[in-house]
């Protein structure tokens, strides 16, 4: 009987990863650029008690074994990189990526991270940083004297200074990965490179099946309101009816227990 | 005397095995691409019951057997999910020979590879499915017969296959994967089947089944043991009848 427990039990803890990950996706629900996580469950490994196709009486095999599985567990957590809807802000440094792609961002300590987040800002000394004040690399620097932006389809950043002059200041590049959801999650909108997620490759917006850049646009979180509550009920059910288990077994133990007085 | 405990000991054990496949099939409510087992003895005990016919335990089939319902194809948007709609499997690669999956949750390795979520290669029809670099799983998309293109070029077709109604013959081994058995089953094409990208096949275990199903095993067991308990109040009173 403690095996149902345990079993029982096996279900409960994922049913309440399950709920966390979906309490995760509707906290960012208005984040620009997140994408939202799914959940792998794998059931857990199963005791043979009877081989299947074993031979009952002369000539008659058993149509299946007697096994007896041990429950499930969360095998994964898949992050689902569809777009985002994207929401007009009329801001020209405010950059959606359409398609493949990452922008990527210099860290304090020399490292890159990735993200999709476009809300860019140009920090005292004219640099285009993250809204967390890093700043993307390649690095792009906005002369003082810089009337207007805009950001091209293909990133290039152009300026028009107070005479009216049009120049070309840097060019936005994007990173892409051959497993995107292999990489880790680092908070604050960043993503950082894995064993699982390969090299980037970098390349300009548009060419050789990287994303366009939309600027005046930001990239809204992907998740779907209506199939996140959904999934909670779910979810919610999931581990009702799996406490009840425990219940169950509970009442079954009483019985035993209450045959010796 | 000790006749009565003797019998209802078997069905006690068959009961409490009923109930741990019941609690497994719970637990794996939400996980997709699971097959229910099904275990028949408590629906066993109810047939004996109603038609009154004798039957000793040793004769009451205790296999647990899949259920290879359809699940309910849910929509995910991912464009590695893929669902299987109709019998068959996908075909994963390990050292240790093949094992057989209907969880299509998949994933791309840093080889281009396309791999099940523990990292094991999904099988094509020749050999792993590579993803060309500059090829992003947006731009993947798979035909109803499970062949893959890459923006617009084929790149691999998944192995799907089928085991034309031998498969309740197939072990579990965990991870959502079943295996072949000792005995020869010989896997074959899969023909009925139907690929749907950005879909994930539900569990098929219905909760109410489930619930309902641990109801009876639970009233069983308990009537069962009421048995025990009234046996060891009569021999208890024929002990006090002796001693006087």
């Amino acid at each position: 009987m403690l095996r149902a427990f345990s079993t029982a039990a096996t279900g409960m803890t994922g049913q309440q990863m399950m709920v966390d990950v979906i309490a995760n996706n509707l906290a960012n629900i208005n984040t620009n650029g997140f994408k939202r996580s799914q959940v792998d469950f794998q059931d857990l490994l199963y005791d043979q008690i009877q081989q299947p196709g074993i031979e009952v009486s002369s000539g008659i095999n058993a149509p299946g074994g007697l096994e007896i599985g041990s429950g499930v567990r969360v095998g994964s957590t898949v992050k689902v990189f569809t777009p985002g809807e994207l929401q007009s802000t009329g801001r020209s440094l405010d950059i959606a990526i359409t398609g493949e792609g990452f922008l990527q961002v210099n860290m304090p300590n020399g490292e890159i991270r990735y993200t999709r987040d476009g809300a860019l800002q140009v920090n005292a000394n004219g640099e285009v940083v993250t809204t967390t004040g890093y700043s993307i690399e390649p690095a792009i620097t906005i002369p003082i004297d810089a009337l207007s932006v805009d950001v091209g389809k293909d990133g290039g950043v152009n300026v028009t200074d107070s005479s009216g002059t049009l120049s070309v200041v840097g060019n936005i590049q994007l990173a892409r990965f051959a497993n995107p959801a292999g990489l880790s999650n680092d908070g604050d909108n960043l993503l950082a490179e894995t064993e699982a997620s390969g090299t980037p490759t970098t390349g300009t917006p548009g060419e050789s099946g990287f994303g366009t850049i939309q600027s005046g646009f930001l990239e809204k979180s992907n998740v779907q309101m209506v199939t996140e509550l959904v999934n909670l009920i779910t979810a919610q059910r999931a581990y009702e009816v799996n406490s009840r288990a425990i219940r169950a077994g509970d009442d079954m133990l009483r019985t035993a227990n209450s045959i010796v007085r | 005397m000790a006749g009565i405990t003797e019998q209802v000991l078997p069905s006690i054990d068959a009961l409490m095995q009923e109930f741990y496949i019941i609690t497994h099939n719970l637990a794996n409510v939400s996980t997709a691409g699971y097959k229910r087992r099904c275990n028949a003895f408590s629906k066993s005990l109810e047939i004996q019951g109603s038609s009154l016919k004798t039957q000793s335990p040793g004769d009451i089939d205790l296999n647990a057997v899949f259920d290879f319902s359809q699940g309910s194809i849910t929509q995910t948007g991912r464009a590695m999910d893929f669902a299987l709609y109709g019998k068959g499997f996908f075909v994963i690669e390990t050292p240790e020979g093949p094992l057989y999956t209907r969880n299509g949750m998949f994933r791309i390795n840093p080889n281009g590879q396309i791999v099940n979520s523990e990292g094991r290669i999904v099988s094509g029809e020749g050999g792993p499915i590579t993803i060309p670099t500059g090829v992003g799983p947006s731009q993947l998309s798979a035909a109803s017969d499970g062949s893959i293109s890459a923006g617009g070029t084929a790149i691999g077709k998944f192995r799907i296959v089928d085991f034309g109604g031998d498969e309740a013959k197939l072990v579990p081994a965990g991870a959502n994967c079943y295996r072949m058995p000792e005995e020869d089953i010989a896997p074959i094409t899969a023909e009925q089947v139907v690929v749907k990208q950005g879909y994930l096949e539900s569990s098929n275990v219905k909760m109410v089944d489930e619930l309902v199903d641990m109801m009876v095993v639970s009233r069983l067991y308990e009537a069962n043991m009421k048995l025990v308990s009234a046996q060891r109040e009569t021999s208890s009173s024929i002990v006090n009848l002796a001693m006087g």
